[in-house]
C-alpha cells in the first residue's frame, strides 16, 4: 500500500491495555456482546439475591403449581414440579456458566500447548501430536461424550472435565498454524543470536503472540461448552441434583411441557442459551477486530465528492522543446485523513515528458512519488482525490475525461507497473495465459494465431525465450517475473511506462539486466519512461531528466546534468551527498537529520525547513513558490528567488 | 601481530534438498550453500561479504553465530574451537558474537517495549544484577546507538519507531552484551537513502570507540568502500576474491568482481560507464558447474576453466583471487 507508509510511524504514546480498549470500543457490537456477558455473569452471581424462589427446595409448592402460565407471583410461570421458571433461570445461569468456563479452560489449555509444542518443536514431535489431533477430530464428539457419561456417574466435575478433554481439537489446529507463523519470524532468530533458549523463546516471543488468538478462540470454545452441557443434561446425562438450563429442557421435555402447552418451560433455558451464547460470538467479533489489524478501519477515510476551492495556480515550467506527449500542471492531490483533516500528499507538482524521454522520480519513501503516478491516472484508492491541476496526455486532460475514455488511455496509452508486481502474478495460471488476459483487455476480437504470436513477440522483447510460455510463474525467477511484467505492461503498445521501483528487492546483477532491458526497449520502440526510484545512482545512469520530491513538493526539476552537477536545492545536495559513490569513495558520507515529515503533520512552512542546515527564517513560514532558473530548471526553495 | 579474533577453515555446510525415499530409493540431493570457505578476521577490522543472494552468505552468517551446525571444517573465536561446543558454552559464546538483521521492521517482537527488547540480552545471560543497573545497561546501549535522549524510547513500542530508530534499537539490543564481533546482514538495505548513512556511519564509530570487529554483509559494493578494511566477494558457497578494500575496488583480479562493480550506479550522469551486465542468474547450488563455478556465465572463460576448480592465486601478500587468470602483481 503506498499511502501506508507515511502513516505507519506516527508516535503515539498509549500503554497497550489503552491501545486495546481503543480499538475495542471502537467496535459497537463487541462491547454489546461484553455487556451482555457481564450482565449474565453477575445474574449468576446474584442468583440467591435475584431469585424470588429457591429452586432446589420444594417448600410451599402445591400440586395445582404445575405448569403455570406467567403471572406476577411467577413472571416466567412455573415448571413440571410448580417450581418459580425465574429462580431456575437465575441458578441455572450458575452452573451452565461454570461448566462453560471450566471446560474451555481445560481446553484452550490442552489446545495452547499441543499446537505450540507441535509448532514450535516441529519434526516428529509435529507429526505425533498432530496425528492424535487429527483422530480427536474425526471421532464424533458428542456420542464420545455420552459414552464416557454413561460409564462413569454424571456428576457436575465429571461433566466439566469430559467436555474439556474432548473440546481442543480446533483450538490447537490454530494455535498451531499461528505458532507456525510467529517462529519464522526474524525476533525469534534475534532471540536465539541472543543465547535464549526454547522456554525463555515461547514465553517471550510466542506466547503473546498466541495468546490474543487464543482468546477469541476461548469465545467459541465456551459457547461450544454451554452447548454441550446442554445437550448432555438434555439426553438426560446431565447432573440431576443440579439445575442447569440444559437440565430444564430436558426436564421439560422429557414430563410433556409440549402437551400441556406450557411453552414458557422451554423458552426460558433456551433465552439463557441464545443470550450467552450471543454474547460470547459479539465478544468474540470486537476481540478480532483489535488482534486482527487487517480487519481494523484504514487510517484513511473517503472523501467526499465535493467541490473544492482551487488553490492559486502557480506559474508552470516555460519549455521551449517541442509539445510534449505528457504534460503535468499543477497537479495536487489530498488525502482525508482518518479524524477527517485533509493533507496535500502531492501539491502543486509540474513536468513534462518527450516522446522517448525517461524522467526519474527521485524521492524518499512516504513523499508522494507513488501517489503522484496513481493521480495521473486516477488510480488513486478512496481516500485520494485529485483537487487540482491538469493532465495533458495526447491532447486529453486525463483529468477531466470520464472512467469510460479514461479507461482506454489506461494501459493502451499509459502503462503501470506497480512496486513489487512481481509478486503480483496469479500463481496458477501460466505466464503465457496471463499476458493473452491482458492483451485481450484492450483487444478482444484479436484471433487466437495472432494472440499466440504477440505473446511470443512480447517475451522475446523482453528477454524471455518463447518456450516458457507456458510456465508457471514459480518456474521463472525473481528477474524473469520483472521481465513478464514488463512484457504484460507493453502488451497494448503504449506510448509511456510507468516503472515504479522496477528494481527494488532484486540482486545488483539481474537489477542491471532489467535496467539494460528497459533502456533497450526505450530506444527500440521509441517509448517514455518514468522511472520511480530512490536510487540516485540508476537514475544518474538512466535519465534525461530528473524530478526530486519532498513531503509531496516537487524540491526540484531539471535536466539528468544539472541534477547532479549544479543542484539548486538544499534537500537534492543533502541528497546527494548521502548517497554512496564509488568513484569518489574518500568522500565521507553525510546523512540528513530529522526524519522526512508526516503527512498529518506537515511543516506550516517549506517542508524541508526542520531538516534544512541553510533554513531562513521564513523558511519556516512560508511555503515557497517556483522559480524557474532557466534551461528547464525549476526550483522551489526561498534561497534561489529572486530578491 | 596477534591472534585474529576469527579464523575460519574450509567451512562447509549443505543442507538436504531431498532425501532418499524409504521405498523408491533414488540419490540424496545436497544444496552446498557453503562449499568451502577460508578466512580471518583481525581484531578491530570490518571485512565485508559482498555477493548476490544464493551465494551461502546469509548461511556462513548463521553458521558463525552457531545456530547451523557446519557439514566440515572450523570455526576459532579467539583461539577457541567452537563448531563442537556444548550447549552451555555456545550460550557464551553467542554473548561475544551479536547479529544485526536485515529489516528492522522484522527483527523487533512487536509486543515487547524497547526497554524489554533491549534488557533481553541481559536477562538471558543474566547480566545485571538488578533492576537498576539493568535499566542503566539499557540506557547505555540505547545512547551508543545515537537515540538520545534514551529515556524517551524506554516506554514506546516498534510500531512507534521509524525504520532509522528501529535498525538502532536492533543495534542497541546487540550492543548491550558488549559483543567483539557484530555480524551485520545487510543493515541498510531495507532504509532511505538519507538514513543508510546514519547507520553505516553509526557502526563506523561504534568501531572506533569500541574495538568491535565487523562482518558486514551486502550486496551492495557501493556502500563497503566507506566503511570496510578487506572485502571478500562470494559467489556459489565460495569466496572467489579477497584483499583489502583498495586493492579489490581497483584493482579486482576475478571477472565476477569486475562486473559486480561495473553495474553500481554511479551517481554521476558524466560517468556512464561501459557496463559488464552478466546474463542468466546465479546457477542452484545443487548442480554447481564443474571446474570453476563461474565459468559458464563469465565473459572471459577459457577452455581451461571449464576443467580446472581455480586455486586460490596471490595477487598480492593481501589480496587473493580464484582464477586461472589472476595476475599476480
Amino acid at each position: 500500500m503506498p499511502l501506508s507508509s507515511p502513516l505507519e510511524t506516527i508516535p503515539i504514546k498509549r500503554t497497550p491495555f489503552q491501545n486495546f480498549w481503543r480499538i475495542f470500543t471502537q467496535n459497537r457490537m463487541g462491547l454489546v456482546g461484553l455487556v451482555a456477558l457481564i450482565a449474565i455473569i453477575l445474574v449468576a452471581v446474584f442468583a440467591s439475591a435475584l431469585a424470588p424462589y429457591d429452586p432446589y427446595s420444594s417448600a410451599g409448592i402445591n400440586s395445582s403449581d404445575i405448569y403455570q402460565p406467567p403471572s406476577p407471583e411467577h413472571p416466567f410461570g412455573t415448571d413440571d414440579a410448580g417450581k418459580d421458571e425465574l429462580s431456575l433461570f437465575v441458578y441455572g445461569a450458575r452452573v451452565s456458566l461454570v461448566v462453560g468456563f471450566f471446560a474451555s479452560f481445560i481446553s484452550l489449555a490442552i489446545g495452547g500447548s499441543i499446537g505450540i509444542s507441535a509448532g514450535f518443536f516441529g519434526g516428529r514431535t509435529e507429526t505425533v501430536l498432530m496425528r492424535f489431533n487429527d483422530i480427536m477430530l474425526v471421532i464424533p464428539d458428542l456420542a464420545l461424550m455420552v459414552v464416557i457419561i454413561a460409564l462413569t456417574k454424571p456428576s457436575l466435575w465429571n461433566i466439566i472435565l469430559v467436555i474439556g478433554l474432548l473440546g481442543w481439537t480446533f483450538t490447537s489446529r490454530i494455535v498451531r498454524s499461528q505458532t507456525l507463523a510467529v517462529k519464522s519470524k526474524k525476533y525469534v532468530l534475534r532471540a536465539r543470536a541472543i543465547g535464549a533458549g526454547n522456554r525463555h523463546i515461547i514465553y517471550n516471543h510466542i506466547l503473546p503472540l498466541v495468546l490474543p488468538l487464543l482468546l477469541v478462540n476461548a469465545v467459541l470454545v465456551i459457547s461450544a461448552a454451554i452447548l454441550n452441557e446442554s445437550a448432555l443434561s438434555f439426553l438426560g446425562l446431565g447432573d440431576p441434583t443440579l439445575i442447569s438450563w440444559g437440565q430444564m429442557l430436558n426436564y421439560a421435555f422429557a414430563r410433556g411441557a409440549m402437551s400441556a402447552g406450557a411453552w414458557w418451560a422451554l423458552v426460558v433455558p433456551g433465552f439463557g442459551i441464545v443470550w450467552v451464547v450471543l454474547a460470547l460470538t459479539l465478544l468474540g467479533q470486537g476481540l478480532e477486530q483489535v488482534f486482527n489489524p487487517r480487519t481494523e478501519s484504514h487510517h484513511l477515510v473517503e472523501t467526499k465528492r465535493e467541490e473544492r476551492p482551487v488553490p492559486a495556480v502557480l506559474p508552470g515550467p516555460a519549455s521551449s522543446a517541442p509539445q510534449p506527449l505528457l504534460t503535468v500542471t499543477n497537479l495536487s492531490i489530498e488525502y482525508t485523513l482518518s479524524g477527517g483533516s485533509r493533507a496535500l500528499a502531492v501539491d502543486h507538482v509540474s513536468f513534462t515528458l518527450q516522446k522517448g524521454e525517461m524522467l526519474g522520480l527521485v524521492g524518499e519513501s512516504g513523499c508522494g512519488k507513488t501517489t503522484l503516478m496513481l493521480g495521473l491516472l486516477r488510480l488513486l484508492p478512496a481516500a485520494g482525490k485529485v483537487v487540482s491541476g491538469e493532465v495533458d496526455f495526447d491532447g486529453h486532460d486525463l483529468i477531466a475525461l470520464s472512467e469510460e475514455e479514461l479507461r482506454d488511455v489506461r494501459w493502451k496509452g499509459i502503462a503501470i507497473i506497480f512496486q513489487g508486481a512481481m509478486n503480483a502474478l496469479n500463481p496458477v495460471r501460466t505466464v503465457g495465459d496471463q499476458l493473452v488476459e491482458a492483451i485481450r483487455q484492450h483487444d478482444p476480437g484479436k484471433p487466437t494465431a495472432a494472440l499466440e504470436a504477440r505473446v511470443s513477440e512480447l517475451l522475446d522483447l523482453v528477454g524471455i525465450s518463447a518456450e516458457r510460455k507456458g510456465d508457471y510463474p514459480h518456474q521463472y525467477s525473481g528477474g524473469m517475473r520483472q521481465r513478464a511484467m514488463i512484457a504484460m505492461a507493453l502488451a497494448c503498445d503504449p506510448q509511456i511506462v510507468i516503472a515504479d521501483e522496477p528494481t527494488t528487492a532484486l540482486d545488483v546483477m539481474i537489477q542491471a539486466q532489467i535496467l539494460e532491458l528497459l533502456s533497450s526497449l526505450r530506444e527500440k520502440l521509441g517509448l517514455s519512461i518514468i522511472l520511480v526510484t530512490h536510487d540516485l545512482g540508476v537514475v544518474a545512469e538512466m535519465c534525461d531528466s530528473v524530478l526530486v520530491m519532498y513531503g509531496g513538493v516537487m524540491a526540484e526539476y531539471a535536466p539528468v546534468d544539472r541534477v547532479y552537477n549544479a543542484p539548486q536545492h538544499p534537500y537534492t545536495r543533502e541528497l546527494l551527498k548521502a548517497f554512496p559513490d564509488l568513484a569518489d569513495p574518500g568522500k565521507k558520507l553525510s546523512s540528513i537529520p530529522g526524519y522526512p515529515p508526516r503527512l498529518d503533520d506537515l511543516p506550516a512552512g517549506c517542508r524541508f525547513a526542520p531538516r534544512c542546515s541553510v533554513a531562513l527564517e521564513r523558511c519556516s513560514r512560508d511555503l515557497p513558490g517556483i522559480t524557474d532558473l532557466g534551461e528547464e530548471h525549476i526550483v522551489r526553495c526561498h534561497l534561489v528567488e529572486p530578491q | 601481530m596477534s591472534e585474529p579474533l576469527l579464523e575460519v577453515v574450509s567451512l562447509k555446510k549443505s543442507f538436504s534438498a531431498e532425501k532418499p525415499s524409504l521405498f523408491f530409493g533414488g540419490r540424496e540431493r545436497l544444496v552446498r550453500a557453503i562449499d568451502g570457505i577460508d578466512f580471518t578476521l583481525e581484531r578491530g577490522e570490518v571485512l565485508a561479504l559482498v555477493g548476490e543472494s544464493g551465494c551461502g552468505k546469509s548461511t556462513l552468517a548463521l553458521t558463525l553465530m552457531g545456530l547451523e551446525k557446519p557439514t566440515a571444517g572450523s570455526i576459532r573465536f579467539d583461539g577457541q574451537e567452537v563448531t563442537q561446543l556444548k550447549p552451555a558454552a555456545l550460550k557464551d559464546y553467542r554473548r561475544h558474537i551479536q547479529m544485526v538483521f536485515q529489516d528492522p521492521y522484522e527483527a523487533l517482537n512487536p509486543t515487547q517495549s524497547i526497554e524489554e527488547i533491549v534488557a533481553e540480552p541481559l536477562l538471558v545471560h543474566g547480566l545485571a544484577r538488578n533492576k537498576h543497573e539493568r535499566r542503566m545497561l539499557v540506557l547505555r546501549a540505547l545512547e551508543d546507538s545515537g537515540l538520545k535522549p534514551a529515556e524517551i524510547y524506554l516506554d514506546r513500542y516498534p510500531h512507534q519507531l521509524s525504520g532509522g530508530q528501529r535498525q538502532r534499537v536492533v543495534i542497541a539490543g546487540a550492543l548491550v552484551l558488549e559483543p567483539r564481533l557484530l555480524l551485520a546482514d545487510e543493515p541498510v538495505s531495507m532504509l532511505d537513502v538519507s538514513i543508510r548513512a546514519e547507520i553505516i556511519n553509526l557502526l563506523a564509530e561504534l568501531r572506533q570507540s569500541r574495538q568491535i570487529s565487523v562482518v558486514f554483509i551486502t550486496h551492495d559494493l557501493g556502500t563497503v568502500g566507506y566503511f570496510a578494511d578487506r572485502i571478500a566477494v562470494m559467489y556459489l558457497g565460495r569466496i572467489v576474491e579477497i584483499g583489502s578494500t583498495q586493492e579489490v575496488l581497483t584493482g579486482a583480479q576475478h571477472p565476477y568482481t569486475r562486473a559486480l562493480l561495473s553495474v553500481i550506479p554511479v551517481p554521476n550522469p558524466r560517468l556512464r560507464r561501459q557496463r559488464i551486465v552478466l546474463q542468466g542468474e546465479t546457477p542452484n547450488p545443487i548442480d554447481i558447474p564443474s571446474g570453476c563455478r563461474f565459468h559458464p556465465r563469465c565473459p572471459v572463460a577459457v577452455e581451461a576453466c571449464r576443467v580446472t576448480d581455480p586455486p586460490f592465486i596471490e595477487v598480492t601478500p593481501r589480496h587473493r583471487a580464484a582464477c586461472l587468470l589472476a595476475k599476480v602483481k
